[in-house]
């Protein structure tokens, strides 16, 4: 009985045949979906289906914003607009700095090369304060 | 637990398929556990050093930057222990750099192709030669992340760009009939203008979804019955579980870059006709004499072979190849098979260009 119900060594299953039936029912489905998906009229109802709900949502998104941001005011409290304006001039600080942390950069490898006797590697100036940051407790401690 | 007795049990063997499922479902894997350390930061953009296991003396000379898409988190790369591209990279000795894009918010809906390429890469990259001492590096960039790094080759080439890597790299965007999105995003159908007045960027569920309904059945319903067939085999539902928390961990697109994206290359092919213009720069692909290697996933449905395949007869490389790998466009650097093949095929070529 047992060698009857093994097949390549594995045990039967009577799932086995209704899972391949499946299968084949599921390719079949997926390239008639593929097809579906790449044809024009799928992508002319999709931009269709698109443009109706941007269409449709616009006002209310108008309401929506236009009424917290009268909110907003009346409660001396900062609008989307103002924190996108902060964060692009927060974005600019930052490559400001980071042209000077460049330019250090440079003047680092431009001193290692002159004083070639402390045979420094050259290495970035974010590196470099990072580690003088960690090894000044460590000087204090053995104080 | 080897004496605990084996449950046969119908019910409850059920139930138990029934808690994995409820699991992987709900939870995030864990992921992207390479030890790593941020080196440089710019707005929501982070570029990692991952922490070499290879000793210095026997390391490649020349460092590896790998750029990933937009849309996309990039730990795909270093999806999982025993299975991530980077660990495998580190193993074999190479000082490797991550650039991270970051989540942008409404604050960055202007920002484009021009800002990644000509302001966030070559300060990363100033930043990479600096941290690894070397003026030369090589450049891997994946999706959109190889549209950045081309036009990035071809407008800063003598920036000691040594090594070009590019892995379905969308790039020829000629042959409207065979792409999807192309069709999807005409122009007669699609207002991009519309579209970003109301989001500012691109929602990353907007892009999701029509990654995933490029083949519908596979990516909602086959995904799930897979994962359902084999629930008891945990090497399986590990791997399944790490790719959903992947998959389902998306990130919206700069409206900047995404109005570039369709107008200027996929409904007008701008990059390949030599017309696309980033800061006042004509990008010419025939400038790039990096060595280059391009990747291509043979049943790619996002994007096509015949994308990537263009760029081979333009570049003014001297040293380029081809390399086709059986497989779809994430299947080859995530899926099984790809520390079988793409990932030593890789390494073999860059090794052989890192001296």
């Amino acid at each position: 009985m047992g060698d009857e119900l093994v097949r390549d060594g594995k045990p039967f299953d009577p799932m086995d045949p209704w899972r391949g039936m499946r299968d084949a029912y599921m390719d079949a489905w997926a390239k008639g979906m593929v097809e579906a998906v790449n044809s024009e009229a799928y992508a002319q109802a999709s931009g269709a289906m698109l443009d109706s709900y941007l269409t449709a949502s616009a006002p209310f998104r108008e309401a929506v914003e236009k009424t917290m941001l009268k909110v907003l005011e009346q409660m001396s409290m900062p609008s989307r607009a103002d924190f996108v304006s902060l964060a692009e001039r927060m974005t600019n600080v930052e490559m400001r700095l980071d042209d000077m942390d460049a330019k250090l950069d440079h003047i680092l490898l431009l001193v290692s090369k002159a004083a070639p006797s402390e045979r420094m590697k050259p290495q970035s100036s974010t590196q470099q304060r990072t580690r003088t940051a960690k090894a000044a407790p460590k000087k204090k401690g053995s104080k | 637990m080897a004496g605990a007795p084996a449950v046969t049990d119908p019910f409850t063997l059920t139930v138990n398929k029934l808690k994995t499922l409820s699991k992987v479902m709900t939870t995030r894997a864990a992921i992207a556990q390479t030890p790593k350390e941020i080196v440089w930061t710019l707005n929501k953009a982070r570029l990692y050093r991952y922490i070499p296991v290879v000793p210095q003396e026997k390391r490649h000379r020349i460092p590896l930057l790998l750029v990933f898409a937009l849309m996309n988190r990039p730990y795909i790369l270093d999806l999982r222990p025993g299975h991530s591209f980077v660990e495998y990279m580190v193993n074999n000795g190479y000082d490797l750099y991550l650039l991270d894009w970051g989540v942008p918010g409404p604050e960055d809906k202007n920002l484009k192709l021009d800002d990644y390429t000509l302001e966030y890469m070559p300060r990363a990259i100033r930043k990479l030669q600096a941290v690894s001492g070397s003026a030369e590096f090589s450049l891997l960039g994946w999706c959109i992340g190889a549209i950045l790094s081309t036009v990035y080759a071809a407008l800063r080439g003598d920036d000691h760009l040594r090594n070009l890597i590019l892995l379905t790299a969308p790039l020829d965007f000629s042959n409207k009939e065979s792409l999807t999105f192309a069709r999807w995003t005409d122009d007669r159908y699609f207002d991009v203008e519309k579209l970003l007045a109301a989001f500012g960027n691109m929602p990353g569920e907007m892009i999701d979804y029509a990654a995933k309904a490029l083949k519908p059945v596979e990516n909602y319903i086959g995904s799930y019955v897979k994962l359902w067939d084999n629930i008891d085999d945990p090497l399986m539902v590990d791997a399944w579980h790490a790719m959903n928390t992947w998959v389902t961990d998306n990130i919206p697109m700069t409206g900047g870059f995404f109005r570039q994206l369709i107008v200027d290359l996929y409904q007008k092919d701008r990059l390949m006709r030599g017309e696309l213009v980033v800061r006042g720069e004509r990008v010419d692909v025939s400038r790039i004499r990096a060595n280059l290697l391009t990747v291509i996933a043979e049943a790619d449905h996002i994007t096509p072979p015949r994308q990537s395949e263009p760029i081979m007869s333009k570049v003014g490389s001297a040293d380029k190849e081809l390399f086709r790998v059986r497989g779809g466009h994430i299947g080859i650097m995530a899926g099984s098979g790809a520390c079988k093949h793409t990932w030593p095929h890789i390494n073999a070529w860059l090794a052989a260009r890192s001296k």
